[in-house]
């Protein structure tokens, strides 16, 4: 394949920001989640696109890309269910007016 | 093989697109499916079959499969708000922090040649063999710990979403 490395990390670099955006504009904290799932999501492409370029005789990358993918299933279980028990006190899920703790 | 790519890659960019600025919330997820499948073929392009099979069943199987759930349990799936109302109060400054980071990372990339330049020659290799030799030799403490991890977030999930039910009794 004749696609060089830059172009990989780029890619990644373009989605985190599209996720990061996602993030810190939208309202509705359920979007906000996928946002955060978008970012986790590029982070691991760049750890692939390293180990496919730069070290593919040992395979540490992918278990990094397995264990990370591991931890983001359980972080968007953790925050779905914060975001129904939020729901149920505030009967929103606007993060704007998740404000109590604001000084 | 760059022909695929770059579709790939235009599909998955627009697949994140769209999953975060579509106004309802069932097209979001169905792009964020969008996405998935593109960094999934992407994985595929790299030779690491097997974190896009893991990719395919753990994301499209169960993320969004919660995420939709999550949004049935919840209101607001009909998209009938305008564009100011899906917004945040601070929307410019996050766009505007998002595109900072966007063109601070392609500069950063774009400056160093050496990346630059297309491989010669050696290609990636991954059984899936090798993997699970690895996984249940070397990575066997990391392996019980992430089993261990997602039982608490398991448990830790339900004990969070059932608090009312909890509370009524």
């Amino acid at each position: 394949m004749s696609i060089p490395l830059g172009h990989y990390l780029m890619l990644s670099g373009l989605l985190f920001a599209i996720g990061l955006g996602g993030a810190l504009t939208r309202k509705n904290a359920i979007i906000v989640l996928i946002g955060i799932e978008i970012m986790f999501n590029a982070g691991i492409l760049n750890l692939i696109a390293f180990w496919h370029y730069k070290e593919f005789a040992v395979l540490t990358a992918q278990m990094f890309a397995i264990f990370s993918i591991s931890i983001a299933a359980a972080e968007s279980a953790i925050g779905l269910a914060l975001v129904i028990a939020v729901y149920r006190y505030y009967k929103s899920v606007d993060v704007d007016e998740m404000a109590s703790l604001k000084g | 093989m760059d022909i695929a790519f770059w579709i790939i890659s235009v599909i998955t960019a627009v697949g994140a697109l769209l999953a975060v600025t579509l106004r309802n919330l069932v097209h979001c997820v169905l792009s964020l499916i969008l996405f998935f499948l593109g960094i999934a073929a992407h994985y595929f392009l790299l030779r690491a079959d097997f974190i896009a099979a893991v990719q395919i069943l753990i994301y499209i199987g169960a993320v969004v499969v919660l995420i939709l759930f999550a949004i049935m349990l919840t209101r607001n799936v009909t998209g009938t708000e305008g564009p100011r109302e899906i917004l945040g109060g601070k929307w410019w400054s996050g766009s505007m922090t998002a595109a900072l980071i966007a063109a601070i990372l392609c500069w950063a990339v774009s400056v160093d040649k050496a990346a630059m330049v297309a491989p010669a020659g050696a290609q990636a290799k991954s059984s899936v063999l090798q993997i699970g030799k690895i996984l249940i030799a070397d990575w066997v403490v990391p392996f019980e710990v992430m089993g261990v991890l997602l039982t608490a977030a398991l448990i830790g999930a339900v004990v969070i979403a059932l608090e009312e039910v909890r509370r009524r009794r």
